[in-house]
């Protein structure tokens, strides 16, 4: 390639220069971050001690191991749920026969997206709170007597980051589905399958691709999820995020909070590369394009 | 296929597969396929032909079952399935794209159908191969649909269609994306494939050529509507009107002639000209009547000499287009206009150049007169 194209390479150094700083950047940024992990912490103090190795002995702590646990398990789920919920929304967004079942779709999917994340979490408690629409229905109805507690939970946070990752997995799903030739499932038809088999042994199979970036995406991002536990957790669900907030920003244990944070980014990058294989044999099975 | 099954070899001559009894689709304001009745006679092979966008993939489409009929119903072997969904009613579809499913191999593609039917392995197994075998991919069973030529893909299509002995077999201008070669020994194929299986064929093209060597029936659609319903020979030589006559191969169209009847002739004047023609049963022409005069290329001749003689005129020479076996050669004619001869060989470019004067015979015996 080299001696082949040597006019071109300047011009696309060009483009890659600004990516080039910007990853330049983060590198400087995540090497100051690992050469804080291994320094001594000084309580009441911003400055840092020399080299020791016990911020990594002390992550074997149950207290934090927990917290890790319970970040995976609500990015895990909210990533299967997100899923869940919005592949039925994605489908009938691109095969809706009527135009506007479709343009009121997209708007009911997209508009989470142009409110914040701050405004949407408020919501989020009003509707979970104890005397929030949910307990009032419920108790209204004389299902409960006492309110149920869904703010505070792991279940609350779940079901607020479902919802808030769900735009992007329709948009994301919305695309793979757009893209699947009708023939094909015409023709699946024709050979003698009911439609739920058509779905299942043509639709599902040509959209994999998305499916499976698409939960990559969510997983990744509820890993690292901050405001929506925070606020919704109260205090009582934390996920890593939140964690290396309490030990950064209040004892200001950066040393701490350093590994921490590689720690997520471990998991995070650990658990992609055990699925990994997976993915590999689902996107070699259906090879689009 | 052939001339055979269109006389109608007993049992199956009258027997009818495929019915439809005033079957018509509109998309809103669009018409795509007025009420139309037709029948699909058992074992044969019917062609819809005519231009793009008149309705033969809607018509295709509302007997697999993926368009409602806005009108009338579909029958078939008897059965009224107007209501009933695709997946019920066995009919086998190739796709004017193919439709093959990407995330399978040959083999899995060949095989969705006998899986649906809940076949036992073994039998799965022997059906794909002998259908492979059937449409010569034997040996291709593992390979991705995405690695083979578009050849390929056309007989996977076939075979997935086939293998099933569906009642009707439902082909979308199956040939259309191929190349000429390989479309013309695909042709070939079909028809032996047809001869093997002697499955019911709705075969669509707009290629009238692939129409008239393929098919014991044609239906001449234009704009939704049937023309003219009949077998290649006839179709060919008997246009039902004017449409039909120059759609189906190439035809000159005389300018307005009227008629007048002389003991055993018919004298046609048109643009201060006559021309003569024996009488026949299929020219049944009055006295005076206005008609249009449609004649093949085939049918006009270069005289020995320019002009003088019965229905022989003369003309200027325009352009020559070499097909070797023959040449269309295409004449200033007067009055007449712009005329096309297909001269034998290829000897009259070197005896008439473009700008030459030379008679021309018009041989009135196969000429088709249609009012106007
Ligand atoms: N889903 C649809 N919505 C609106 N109009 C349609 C639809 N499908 C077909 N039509 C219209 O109906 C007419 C017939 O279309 P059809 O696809 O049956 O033509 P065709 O004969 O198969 O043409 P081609 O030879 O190009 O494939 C066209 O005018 C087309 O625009
Ligand atoms: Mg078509």
């Amino acid at each position: 390639m080299k001696h082949r194209v040597p006019r071109r390479r300047p011009f696309f150094l060009a483009f890659l220069l600004p990516s080039l700083l910007a990853a330049g950047l983060f590198l400087a940024a995540l090497g100051d971050v690992l050469q804080y992990s291994f320094r001594t912490f000084i309580p009441g103090s911003l400055d840092v001690g020399g080299f020791t190795l016990e911020n990594f002995l002390r992550i074997g702590r149950p207290i934090y191991l927990s917290v890790l646990l319970d970040t995976v398990t609500i990015s895990v789920l909210t990533a299967l749920f997100t899923l869940l919920l919005s592949y039925p929304v994605a489908y009938a967004l691109v095969r809706a026969r009527r135009d506007w079942v479709r343009t009121l779709l997209i708007i009911l999917a997209i508009t989470p997206l142009f409110t914040g994340e701050i405004v949407r979490t408020y919501a989020w408690i009003l509707v979970l709170g104890s005397n929030g629409f949910v307990n009032s229905l419920l108790k209204d109805a004389g299902l409960i007597t006492a309110p149920l507690s869904l703010l505070y939970t792991r279940f609350g946070v779940t079901v607020a980051l479902v919802q808030f990752s769900m735009p992007v997995m329709i948009i994301l799903l919305a695309t793979a589905i757009s893209h699947v030739d009708r023939n094909c499932e015409r023709a699946a038809a024709n050979l003698g399958a009911p439609p739920l088999m058509v779905f299942w042994r043509v639709t599902l199979p040509l959209t994999m691709p998305g499916v499976i970036s698409g939960t990559i995406v969510i997983f990744a991002w509820t890993m690292s999820a901050f405001s929506t536990p925070q606020l919704i957790g109260g205090g009582k669900v934390l996920m890593i995020s939140n964690l290396v907030y309490l030990q950064g920003l209040s004892t200001f244990n950066f040393p701490f909070a350093a590994v921490l944070s590689l720690l997520a980014l471990l998991v995070a990058m650990g658990s992609l590369g055990l699925i990994r294989p997976a993915i590999r044999r689902l996107e070699r099975r259906v090879a689009l394009h | 296929m052939g001339q055979g099954a269109a006389a109608g070899t007993p049992p199956f001559a009258a027997e009818t597969a495929v019915e439809l009894v005033g079957v018509g689709k509109s998309f809103g304001p669009v018409t795509a396929v007025r009420e139309l009745s037709l029948a699909i006679r058992r074992g044969e092979v019917l062609t819809l032909l005519g231009p793009s966008g008149c309705g033969k993939t809607t018509l295709l489409n509302m007997i697999a079952g993926f368009e409602e009929p806005s009108a009338g119903r579909i029958l078939i072997d008897g059965r009224d399935v107007t209501e009933v969904p695709p997946y019920l009613r066995d009919t086998g579809m190739v796709f004017q794209s193919y439709a093959l499913f990407p995330h399978m191999d040959v083999f899995e593609n060949v095989a969705f159908g006998l899986r649906m039917r809940k076949l036992p392995k073994a039998k799965i197994a022997a059906e794909v191969m002998r259908a492979l075998e059937m449409v010569k991919l034997g040996g291709l069973e593992r390979r991705r649909v995405r690695q083979l030529s578009g050849g390929q893909q056309q007989r996977v299509a076939l075979a997935r269609a086939i293998v099933l002995r569906p009642k009707v077999l439902l082909l979308d201008e199956p040939l259309s994306a191929l190349d000429k070669n390989l479309r013309a020994q695909m042709q070939v194929e079909l028809k032996e494939l047809h001869e093997r299986t002697r499955l019911t064929t709705l075969f669509v093209t707009h290629d009238q050529g692939e129409a008239l060597s393929l098919s014991d029936r044609i239906v001449v659609m234009s704009r939704g509507e049937i023309q003219q319903i009949a077998a290649p020979i006839e179709l060919y030589r008997h246009p039902a009107n004017s449409f039909v006559a120059s759609f189906i191969g190439e035809i000159n169209r005389l300018p307005p002639a009227r008629c007048r009847l002389s003991g055993g002739e018919i004298v046609f004047s048109l643009a201060g000209i006559e021309l003569t023609a024996a009488r026949r049963d299929d020219l049944a022409l009055g006295d005076g009547q206005q008609v249009h005069l449609f004649v093949r290329p085939e049918h006009l001749a270069v005289a020995a000499e320019a002009a003088g003689g019965r229905n022989r005129i003369a003309c200027r020479v325009v352009t020559h287009v070499y097909q070797g076996t023959h040449t269309l050669t295409r004449v200033e004619a007067g009055a007449l206009g712009v005329l096309q001869l297909r001269v034998p060989g290829g000897a009259v470019i070197e005896r008439a150049p473009p700008g030459s004067e030379i008679g021309v015979e018009i041989n009135l015996d196969e000429a088709v007169a249609l009012p106007d």
